[in-house]
């Protein structure tokens, strides 16, 4: 029974305790700022307790019927717990480094009770086995994430969160529409039920929309790199912990675990990710903007990812369950570092900046790691998810289709050296500069440093996704 | 001698040397780690510390050549990469190898970077380049072998831009161009095992060159190659040579960089994959051996630095492992990998000079300085044992393992072996202009070094230039001490002692002949050493290539930005209409709609009557053609 608390503690904490933080900042700032951490710690600790029923076989199942074929369902598989952890880990981090970044801004409690409040939704989207749950948790995210971009209030500002808005969630109606056309079918939402079922590709296409508008792909990807205007750590939640990675989590949870797919899929969804990879890194490249340019490479990895998952082999569907955990320690890294950057020198055009490394020496070694990791350069943990992954495209695919991957992973190499050598190397440009403060210059230290332990001990985190990988009943 | 190290090596591992295994990894990674941490104050701690993982690394590599063949394998990740070890006659020898330039090279720099700020990082870098080198020649997984070899890209990029943190440029062009090869390593890798059914290294044997297998073979060759320097992953090497600090150049590039190369491109060709003399892949080999031969020497008769000039050798000299190798031929192969120890040998011990020289003097520029002999003569005598090696004069280590490649490509086609020979001219000459230019003829110094202020290099720098210098005269006069190593491996051959074919030799002799003519030409022509080929820079056609190539137009880095640049442009414009169509065509749309429904509910009664008519009209219509 006590597993049930810990699943239903996940969800809730954050997600009820979100609303409190207003009244916490009645008594003290400072208090409302460690519940805040705390809501999510909990989400972290909770989904760790829950680790071990779901490798010993037994997930922890909460489920109510409700009268339509309606049912409310959490399930802890280990699927869910990998998301979830690695969630609300990469969350708690920058919440901790929020308390430097966001002290000198107006509306911090909404931040405060927005960011918990996105995380509970991930939380709750991630235990779902409802199509109901999964979308409305869905679509919490997204007003979460339009406060979250606007938080700023300027006019453009708020633009670019309309964009972001109205682009995910008109993804996620088609996909509600999708969502209804297969209870018109099955007369169910609940996907304990629709196990193994097959699923027809228009309704496929509806909910292909999305998953890519959420996880930006091309060509649904443009409001990404618009919602860089937003604070650091809130551009690093959306790009590391939550909302991109809820698409390729769907993608996932629906297509691998639950429903069968015409093998057709097996190739179009491999291509769409290419075109996407190639382009947006090509994009990147060109940018000059910091954060337009890291968040271009998240498109440019998050093909990577729904290659692997895409691929229709073990390694690779492994491989891009490591990749999604890689990816939200070292972008996260990455945009808390440049968080730090922008922070200090007022602006965010990496021509303005330069030998940053005499002023800020843990911020460039962290960036570096982070970006080798990226890169998917050894010992870092990114090298493990991005071989798996190029393997699987060359074993399910075509060797074309892992010689384009490849060509998208030099691309990588180059525009990130870009960006690490502009804004670090080069003739100084801001002598006058500190580094952050200390739990800003903490949290990227410690996202780089488990960026790197991720590589040296990959035998941790593939025990997880081997067992996630050999349940999956596909095979 | 050797039954004592046995039982020494067997009383410190407890019987077998599995656990050297992974010493061989960590201990240099772990006081890397010790250098940095340490007080940056206490250069001799750090030193120390520094000194001390070099030594027990030699004795380990010792430990392990001289014990018996041992593997071990950790799980680690899943579907079969496992971390898996092991340690043969060829692995052994190339860890013995890569431990004793380890050592030489740590002592040198410990003396050379006594005053830069940087020594400590120089340290950590160094020292986990040794780590991951080990590692990369230990590894009996195809997984693990890339794991440590791409991670070699980390330290390469650390100790290029601890130099010159002012100016990374050259950083990022090793980078990419060792990323490129990197990358196509690891889809050569993923296509080999794709072949193979397995990651295991001592799992694959002879596989043949076709279908999937040609782009697996084709990949890893291209990353071996491209870790060894060869064309076209080559351009960062001169300009690494500028920036970088000197004992930088003389580990990774003229030395661990070839040994792995080499090392990765032997196992290649001869163990993992059946490549067949003659065949269509041995002649691209060739070629890309042959080429790099010819054109990188070629450079380097225009080059007034002596680390620039010593850097296209470095790139020159790997053509003709490649080339040896490449011919598939037993006698080729066992020339490609004789030919790499000696120019390690050689070509670390011109590199310290080099660097005995900047250290003395500030300046490697030989428009500054010249007749430098009198005042380092030992430094100059190292330099002329090893120049003398590398322009293969006999009886130096690198005349016999030239004679074994120039045989292999005759017989595999003569226009390969009159690429080699031409080389062999060019590389003669250059050093001849080089050595006559920097040691010899009047004394000339930079401005701020007087002539009694300049004296020979310190010892800790010596010795090691003097123990590589002794290695090019015992390798070449007992050549059967590094041949009885290397033909084992390979298989029942002896080409020890004094080369088989007169006739080579005695063109070879020739050859030589001829650039020392050709030297005294150029000189009496112009009077000065430096300018001494200076006649075949200005020839008609030439002299227009050399321009062109020293403004980077071929350089196949700056072609290639070129590319990614114009490919990145074109992406963007891809990018920016598609988002055109989400900020300015989706909101035109939705405006020019509401504009449009504004427009037709205007008020006016008589057009909602009109409406509602023919929306009645519609309906009737409608329930008319359904019935």
């Amino acid at each position: 029974m006590e597993g049930q608390g810990f699943l239903l503690a996940c969800i809730f904490v954050p997600l009820i305790g979100s609303l409190l933080l207003p009244l916490f900042n009645r008594i003290n700032a400072g208090f409302r700022n460690v519940m805040a951490l705390l809501f999510v710690l909990t989400a972290f600790v909770s989904s760790a307790m829950l680790l071990n029923p779901a490798l010993n076989g037994e997930p922890v199942y909460l489920h109510w019927q409700l009268p339509l074929g309606l049912s409310i369902g959490f399930l802890a598989d280990g699927l869910a717990v990998f998301m979830a952890m690695t969630s609300s880990l990469v969350a708690a981090i920058i919440v901790f480094y929020s308390f430097g970044y966001i002290e000198h801004y107006k509306h911090q409690n909404e931040y405060y009770l927005m960011v918990v409040l996105f995380i509970g939704a991930m939380m709750g989207l991630v235990f779902s086995t409802n199509l109901i749950c999964i979308y409305m948790f869905w679509e919490i995210s997204a007003i979460c994430c339009w406060r979250l971009i606007g938080f700023y209030r300027s006019k453009t500002v708020v633009l670019k969160a309309d964009k972001a808005f109205l682009v995910t969630v008109g993804g996620a109606l088609l996909m509600l529409i999708g969502f209804v056309a297969i209870y018109g079918q099955t007369g169910t939402f609940d996907l304990m039920e629709l196990q193994g079922t097959a699923l027809d590709n228009w309704i496929m296409v509806l909910i292909l929309f999305g998953i890519l508008s959420k996880s930006a792909t091309l060509p649904l990807h443009t409001w990404l790199p618009d919602a860089g205007v937003a604070p650091s750590p809130v551009t690093s939640l959306l790009h590391a912990a939550v909302l991109v990675k809820i698409g390729v989590y769907v993608f996932a949870r629906l297509f691998l675990v639950n429903f069968q797919l015409d093998v057709i899929w097996e190739t179009v969804v491999p291509i769409i990710a290419a075109v996407s990879a190639l382009v947006s890194a090509g994009a990147a490249l060109v940018e000059n903007d910091i954060k337009r340019i890291i968040a271009y490479s998240t498109i440019s990895q998050l093909a990577f990812i729904l290659l692997g998952l895409s691929s229709g082999v073990m390694i690779g569907v492994a491989g891009g369950l490591l990749y999604i955990l890689m990816h939200s320690l070292a972008k996260g890294g990455l945009f808390l570092c440049a968080g730090i950057v922008e922070h200090n020198t007022h602006t965010k055009d990496i021509r303005e900046m330069g030998g940053l490394v005499k002023v800020l020496p843990i911020t460039t070694i962290s960036f570096a790691l982070c970006a080798f990791s990226v890169m998917g350069i050894p010992p870092f943990g990114g090298f493990f998810a991005k071989f798996m992954v190029i393997d699987a495209a060359l074993i399910g695919g075509s060797p074309w289709l892992a010689g384009v991957f490849i060509i998208g992973a030099i691309m990588t190499v180059i525009y990130l050296l870009r960006v690490f050598v502009k804004v670090f190397f080069g003739q100084i440009t801001h002598q006058d500069i500190k580094e952050g403060t200390w739990e800003m210059v903490s949290s990227v230290a410690i996202l780089g440093v488990l960026s790197l332990l991720g590589g040296i001990f990959i035998n941790i985190p593939t025990q997880l996704t081997s067992f996630i990988v050999e349940n999956l009943g596909r095979w | 001698m050797s039954s004592l190290f046995r039982n020494m090596a067997a009383a410190l591992t407890g019987g077998s040397g599995v656990s050297l295994l992974y010493l061989m990894i960590v201990l240099p990674a772990v006081l890397a780690l010790f250098t940095v941490l340490i007080s940056h104050k206490s250069f001799v701690a750090r030193s120390f510390c520094y000194l001390t993982a070099t030594v027990i690394n030699f004795l380990l590599a010792i430990f392990l050549f001289i014990g018996d063949e041992a593997t071990m394998l950790f799980p680690w990740a899943d579907f079969e990469i496992n971390l898996a070890f092991r340690v043969y006659d060829f692995s052994s020898w190339i860890l013995l190898a890569l431990a004793s330039f380890a050592l030489l090279v740590g002592i040198y720099s410990v003396s050379f970077l006594r005053k830069k700020e940087y020594y400590g990082q120089f340290y950590c870098f160094y020292l986990l380049t040794l780590a991951m080198a080990n590692g990369a020649v230990l590894a009996n997984n195809l997984v693990v072998l890339l794991f440590f070899w791409e991670g070699l890209m980390v330290t390469l990029l650390g100790m290029i831009i601890i130099g010159n943190k002012q100016k990374p440029a050259t950083a990022v062009k090793a980078l990419v161009l060792n990323g490129i090869a990197d990358l196509l390593l690891m889809l050569g890798v993923v296509a080999t095992a794709y072949q193979a059914g397995t990651f295991m290294m001592d799992g694959l044997a002879d596989l043949p060159i076709e279908g999937i297998g040609v782009l697996g073979f084709l990949c890893m060759m291209a990353g071996a190659i491209g870790k060894a320097g060869s064309m076209p992953f080559h351009s960062w090497i001169p300009d690494a040579a500028n920036d970088a600090p000197l004992p930088f150049m003389a580990i990774l590039p003229a030395a661990f960089e070839k040994i792995l190369g080499i090392y990765l491109l032997v196992r290649i060709t001869f163990d993992f994959y059946a490549m067949i003399p003659g065949s269509i892949m041995s002649i691209v080999v060739m070629t890309i051996g042959a080429v790099t031969i010819v054109l990188a020497v070629a450079m380097t008769l225009i080059q007034k630095d002596m680390k620039k000039l010593l850097s296209y050798h470095a790139i020159s000299q790997v053509g003709y492992m490649i080339l040896g190798i490449g011919t598939a031929l037993p006698v080729g192969i066992i020339g490609g990998l004789f030919h790499m120890i000696n120019h390690v040998i050689y070509k670390c011990c011109l590199f310290l000079t080099a660097g005995a020289v900047e250290k003395q003097t500030g300046t490697t520029d030989l428009k500054k300085i010249s007749g430098l002999g009198k005042f380092m003569p030992l430094t100059t005598i190292c330099f002329l044992i090893a120049a003398l090696s590398i322009s293969g004069v006999p009886p130096f280590n690198g005349f016999f393992s030239k004679e074994l490649v120039f045989d292999a490509a005759l017989e595999s086609g003569i226009i390969f072996y009159i690429a080699a020979v031409l080389g062999a001219f060019l590389t003669a000459a250059s050093f001849l202009k080089l050595g006559h230019a920097a040691f010899f003829g009047s004394v000339h110094l930079p401005e701020n070094v007087k002539q009694s202020d300049l004296r020979e290099a310190p010892g800790a720098m010596l010795l090691p230039m003097g123990v590589l210098a002794l290695g090019c005269i015992v390798f070449g006069v007992w050549n059967k001490l590094p041949l009885s190593v290397i033909q084992p491996l390979i298989g029942d051959y002896d080409y020890s002692g004094w080369p088989h074919s007169m006739i080579l030799v005695a063109i070879s002799c020739i050859v030589l002949l001829l650039a020392i003519g050709n030297h005294i030409f150029g000189y009496k022509r112009t009077g000065e050493g430096l300018k001494a080929i200076d006649h075949i820079h200005y020839a008609p056609v030439l002299h227009q290539i050399y321009n062109g190539a020293e403004k980077h137009y071929f350089d196949p880095y700056d072609i290639l930005m070129v590319l990614v640049k114009a490919f990145a442009w074109i992406c963007f414009g891809i990018d920016r209409v598609i988002n055109w169509c989400y900020d300015v065509l989706f909101v035109k749309i939705v405006v020019g709609a509401t504009v449009f429904l504004r427009n037709i509910n205007n008020g006016s009664a008589s057009r909602y009557m009109l409406w509602s008519f023919s929306g009645l009209a519609f309906i009737v219509l409608l329930c008319l053609f359904l019935i």
